[in-house]
C-alpha cells in the first residue's frame, strides 16, 4: 500500500507573523519558512506505517512555489521515499488544493491519504474533508490514534465532547491532530540520503486542474491591540461600570 | 538619536566596505614590514626577538585577524546581495561591524581587557595611520557604528530570540539549513530543558543523550563513507557543533571530539587501524579521549615527559597526565608519550591508541596500571575533568599510531586545523546562547514601565553581540571551507578560534550584566554560560599561544 502525505510550506511556527505594510497579506519576504507542524505529524505517522509493514511506500506531495521543494526535502529526510511538487505561483485555495490532490491520487492510487488537519497559516481546516468528498472516500479528521487491522482502520478522533472512535475501510483520507505522535528528527544519514531520492515536478495544467482563485483578499489587519485595564475603587464602582459602561449587567 | 546621524543603513555600503577591506590590507602589510624588521636577525625570524617583541607580534596577529574577519564579512554580504538575501538586518550588521572594527584598528584593539594594542605598538607611523583613515574607512568609522545604527538593528532583531535567526547565514546549500533546523530543534527539545541541572549537579551528560546523538549521525559526520561515516563537510561540522553548543558546550564538545580522534587515525593510522577504529568511532560505539597535557606540559608539548618503553610486544607507560576530559567514561585514549628518551624535543614523541575500560560506579579507572582523580571545575562540565597516573600501564605495540615511532607530534599537528575550527564553532554556539539568553531576559524584564531591551545601552549591547557573533561565525565558516578544499588553513583556523573565544566571553559577560543581580544567581542559565565561555580562551591553544602561532606563521616564509 502507498501512503500519500500532502505537506505545506508555511511561516515557521516560532515566528511572530506581521502584516505587510500595504495590508495585502502577511509578510513572507526574508521570513523563515518550515513544514506545517501538523504535516510533520502526518509524515511521521506514514513512516511508522511503513516501518511496521502496513505500508510499502510513503510519497510526500506539496503544491506551491519552487521553494516548496525545501519542505519536500525535509519530508524525504524524515524518511519518505519520494516526492512530487505541483509547482504554481498562484496562491491556492483549499478547494484547488483538494482538486490537485485528487488528480495525484487518481494517478498514484494510494491506500491512505494522510495529512495535517489544517495549516497554521490559513487555519482553514478544509482540504482533507474536501478531498474525501471529491474522491468519495471515507474520512477520519482530527485523528489522535490510528490502527490498521488488515485493511480496516480504527481511527480515534478528538472532538469537542471527547474521543470518538470510527471504523472505516480503505482507501481513506485521514487528517491528523497534534497528539498523534512526536515527529522524529531528520538524522544526518537521512538528510544525505534525501538528496538522492526522486522529486518529480508537475504543474496544475499537467493535472488538468484550474486553480484560478475564487476568493479575493481585500485587506489584512493586525488584531486590535487590547486597551489597558483600570483599577476600580470598590464594588459599587465596579457594578456601576459593568452596568453603565460595559452594559453587561 | 542625535539629529546629525544619518538614517542607517548607509547607501553604497558594499562599496564602502570593499574599500575599507583594501585599506585594512594595506595597513596590515605595513605593520607586517615593521614587525618583521623588529624580529628578524640574519634574514630569519629570531625566537628571542619574537619573544622580546611579543606585544607587537601578537598585536599584528590580532590586526591580521581583524583584517580577515572584515574580508569574510564583506564576502558574506556580497554573496547575500547576489542572491537577494541582503536585508536590513544584514546591512546593519555589515555597517556596524566595519564601523567598530575599523575604529578599533585606529584607536586600539583589545587583546584582552588589560592589553590594548595601538598602531604605534606595531611600529606604524602616524602618516600610515592617517593614510588608513580615508575613504570607506573614514565614512564607516564616523557613520558606521552609531547609536542610531545600533538601535535600528536592535529594533529589527526584536523577535530574533524566538527563532535564533540573527541575520542570514549565507549558506549556498539548502542542506545546511536543514541540518541547522534539525539540530536546533533537537537542542531545544532534548538539551535546553535539562543542561542547566546537569551543570548544577556536576553530572555527566546522560548516556541516553549520547545514544540519540549517535543515532542522528553526529559522531561520524566528517568520517569518510568507506569507514562508516557520512563524509560531510567541515562546514556541516561547524553547523552541528554550533547548534549543540548553543544548548550546552559539553554536548557540542562531545559531539565532535570523536571526529578529531577519527581524523588523527585517518591521517596517521595504518590501514588496519583505520578499519578497526573508524567505523566504531563514527557509530559512537567507541568514545575517545585526548590524553596529551601533563602537570608541567601545557602549551609547550615538546617538554612532554610521560614515557613509553617497548618491552616485547607491548609498551609500558609511566607518567602523569592532567586535564583529561571525559577520561572515566571513554573507551579509547589517544595517548601522547615519549618513546625515545634520548630525543628531548618533539621528535621523541609517539601516539598510542590505548584502550581502557569505562569507569564503574565505585571505580573511575578499573584498569591495571592506571589511576586518576577528578578535578573540580567552574564550568565546561558534563564530561568531567581528570588527572591520570600511569604506572607500568600496558599498551600492545600494534596500537602505536602509524606503526612508526617519533611521529606523535606531527600526527597531532595534522589534526590541529580541524580541532581549532571545531573549537571556533563551539565558541560561536556559546556566544549565540549568551546573546539569546540576554535578549530574552531584556525583553521580559520591565523597569521604568518598559522592557529594558528598549533602552539604548541594553538593546545596543544585543545588537553588537549579533554583529560580532556573525563576524566570528563567518570567519569560522571560511576556515572550514578552506579545509574542505584541502587548502592549508592553520592560520585562518587559529584566527577563527582566537576571535570566537573572545566574542563568546564578551557576550556571556554582557548578557550576565543585562540580567543584573539575577545573572549572578546560580538558578539562571547565564551564570553557567559565563563559566562555560571562560574556558574557550584557554583550551585548544590559549589566546596568547594562538596569537604567537598566527604571528609566527604570517612572519615566516611559508612553503
Amino acid at each position: 500500500m502507498k501512503v500519500l502525505v500532502p505537506v505545506k510550506r508555511v511561516i515557521d511556527a516560532n515566528i511572530k507573523v506581521r502584516v505587510k505594510a500595504d495590508q495585502s497579506g502577511v509578510e513572507t519576504n526574508n521570513v523563515k519558512m518550515a513544514m506545517n507542524p501538523f504535516c510533520e505529524i502526518a509524515v511521521e505517522e506514514a513512516i511508522r506505517m511503513r516501518e511496521s509493514g502496513s505500508a510499502e511506500e510513503v510519497i510526500v506531495v506539496a503544491a506551491g512555489t519552487t521553494q516548496a521543494q525545501e519542505t519536500l526535502r525535509t519530508g524525504l529526510a524524515m524518511g519518505a521515499d519520494r516526492a512530487i511538487l505541483i509547482e504554481t505561483d498562484v496562491a491556492l485555495e483549499p478547494l484547488s488544493v483538494a482538486k490537485l490532490l485528487k488528480a495525484v491520487v487518481d494517478k498514484e492510487d494510494p491506500g491512505i491519504v494522510l495529512m495535517g488537519k489544517q495549516a497554521i497559516d490559513g487555519d482553514n481546516n478544509q482540504t482533507g474533508q474536501m478531498l474525501a468528498a471529491l474522491l468519495d472516500w471515507p474520512q477520519g479528521a482530527f485523528a489522535s490514534k490510528i490502527e490498521n487491522n488488515d485493511g480496516t482502520l480504527r481511527v480515534v478522533r478528538e472532538v469537542d465532547a471527547g474521543l470518538e472512535t470510527l471504523s472505516m475501510s480503505l482507501p481513506a483520507v485521514l487528517t491528523v491532530d497534534l497528539r498523534l505522535n512526536d515527529p522524529r528528527y531528520a538524522s544526518l544519514p537521512n538528510i544525505m540520503k534525501a538528496k538522492r531520492k526522486p522529486l518529480d515536478t508537475v504543474t496544475p495544467a499537467d493535472l488538468n486542474v484550474d486553480v484560478t482563485p475564487r476568493v479575493m483578499v481585500v485587506k489584512v489587519d493586525e488584531p486590535p491591540a487590547r486597551d489597558a485595564g483600570i483599577i476600580v475603587a470598590d464594588v459599587t464602582e465596579l457594578v456601576d461600570k459593568l452596568r453603565n459602561e460595559a452594559k453587561v449587567i | 538619536m542625535t539629529t546629525q546621524d544619518p538614517t542607517p543603513p548607509l547607501d553604497d555600503l558594499l562599496e564602502l566596505t570593499g574599500d575599507a577591506v583594501r585599506s585594512t590590507e594595506t595597513l596590515l602589510s605595513q605593520a607586517h614590514d615593521h614587525v618583521l624588521g623588529q624580529v628578524t636577525k640574519n634574514g630569519r625570524v629570531d625566537s628571542g626577538l619574537l619573544e622580546a617583541e611579543q606585544l607587537a607580534a601578537h598585536g599584528f596577529a590580532w590586526l591580521a585577524t581583524y583584517t580577515e574577519s572584515l574580508r569574510q564579512l564583506h564576502g558574506w554580504a556580497e554573496r547575500l546581495a547576489a542572491s537577494d538575501r541582503f536585508g536590513t538586518v544584514e546591512k546593519l550588521i555589515l555597517q556596524i561591524g566595519f564601523g567598530e572594527y575599523c575604529s578599533q584598528i585606529c584607536g586600539g584593539i583589545p587583546l584582552s581587557q588589560v592589553e590594548i594594542i595601538r598602531p604605534r605598538d606595531m611600529g606604524l607611523t602616524s602618516q600610515q595611520t592617517h593614510g588608513f583613515f580615508k575613504g570607506g574607512v573614514k565614512r564607516l568609522v564616523t557613520e558606521g557604528n552609531t547609536a542610531a545604527a545600533r538601535m535600528a538593528l536592535a529594533r529589527a532583531l526584536e523577535d530574533a530570540n524566538e527563532t535564533g535567526d540573527y541575520g542570514a547565514l549565507g549558506f549556498d546549500d539548502d542542506m545546511l539549513d536543514m541540518v541547522r533546523d534539525q539540530f536546533r530543534r533537537f537542542t531545544r527539545e532534548q538539551i535546553d530543558p535539562h543542561c542547566h541541572q546537569w551543570h548544577l549537579n556536576d553530572e555527566l551528560i546522560p548516556m541516553t543523550v549520547i545514544d540519540q546523538m549517535a543515532e542522528l549521525g553526529v559522531f561520524g559526520l566528517t568520517v569518510p563513507e568507506q569507514w562508516g561515516g557520512l563524509g560531510m563537510s567541515k562546514t556541516a561540522m561547524c553547523v552541528v557543533t554550533e547548534e549543540l553548543s548553543r544548548g550546552y558546550i559539553g554536548v557540542g564538545s562531545l559531539g565532535t571530539r570523536s571526529e578529531i580522534a577519527a581524523e588523527l587515525i585517518r591521517l596517521g593510522g595504518t590501514d588496519a587501524q583505520k578499519e578497526h577504529y573508524l567505523p566504531k568511532l563514527a557509530s559512537g560505539e567507541i568514545l575517545p579521549t585526548a590524553v596529551f597535557t601533563e602537570p608541567n606540559t601545557g602549551s609547550d608539548l615538546g617538554s612532554l615527559q610521560t614515557r613509553a618503553e617497548r618491552r616485547g610486544d607491548s609498551y609500558r607507560v609511566t607518567g602523569n597526565k592532567t586535564w583529561i576530559t571525559h577520561a572515566a567514561r571513554s573507551d579509547l585514549m589517544t595517548l601522547l608519550v615519549r618513546t625515545d628518551r634520548d630525543e628531548p624535543g618533539y621528535k621523541g614523541l609517539s601516539m598510542l591508541l590505548a584502550s581502557k575500560p569505562r569507569g564503574t560506579e565505585g571505580d573511575d579507572f578499573p584498569a591495571q596500571g592506571m589511576s586518576g582523580g577528578e578535578i573540580g571545575v567552574l564550568g565546561y562540565r558534563g564530561m568531567k575533568e581528570y588527572e591520570l597516573r600511569f604506572d607500568d600501564f600496558q599498551v600492545p605495540s600494534e596500537n602505536l599510531l602509524g606503526q612508526v615511532e617519533g611521529q606523535g607530534f606531527k600526527q597531532l599537528m595534522a589534526t590541529f586545523e580541524s580541532a581549532r575550527i571545531q573549537t571556533a564553532a563551539r565558541a560561536v554556539g556559546v556566544a549565540q546562547n549568551a546573546m539569546e539568553l540576554g535578549h530574552t531576559y531584556a525583553r521580559e524584564r520591565i523597569q521604568f514601565g518598559k522592557p529594558i531591551y528598549e533602552f539604548p545601552r541594553i538593546g545596543g549591547k544585543i545588537a553588537w553581540m549579533a554583529v560580532e557573533t556573525m563576524m566570528a561565525r563567518q570567519l569560522s565558516y571560511f576556515a572550514a571551507r578552506e579545509r574542505d578544499q584541502d587548502r592549508r588553513c592553520d592560520i585562518q583556523a587559529g584566527m577563527a578560534k582566537l576571535l570566537a573565544a573572545r566574542v563568546a566571553w564578551s557576550n556571556a559577560d554582557n548578557a550576565l550584566q543585562i540580567h543584573g543581580g539575577n545573572g549572578y544567581a546560580l538558578e539562571f542559565p547565564i551564570s553557567r554560560v559565563l563559566c562555560d565561555a571562560r574556558i574557550l580562551n584557554i583550551f585548544e591553544g590559549a589566546a596568547e599561544i594562538q596569537s604567537n602561532v598566527i604571528a609566527r606563521g604570517l612572519l615566516s616564509p611559508r612553503n
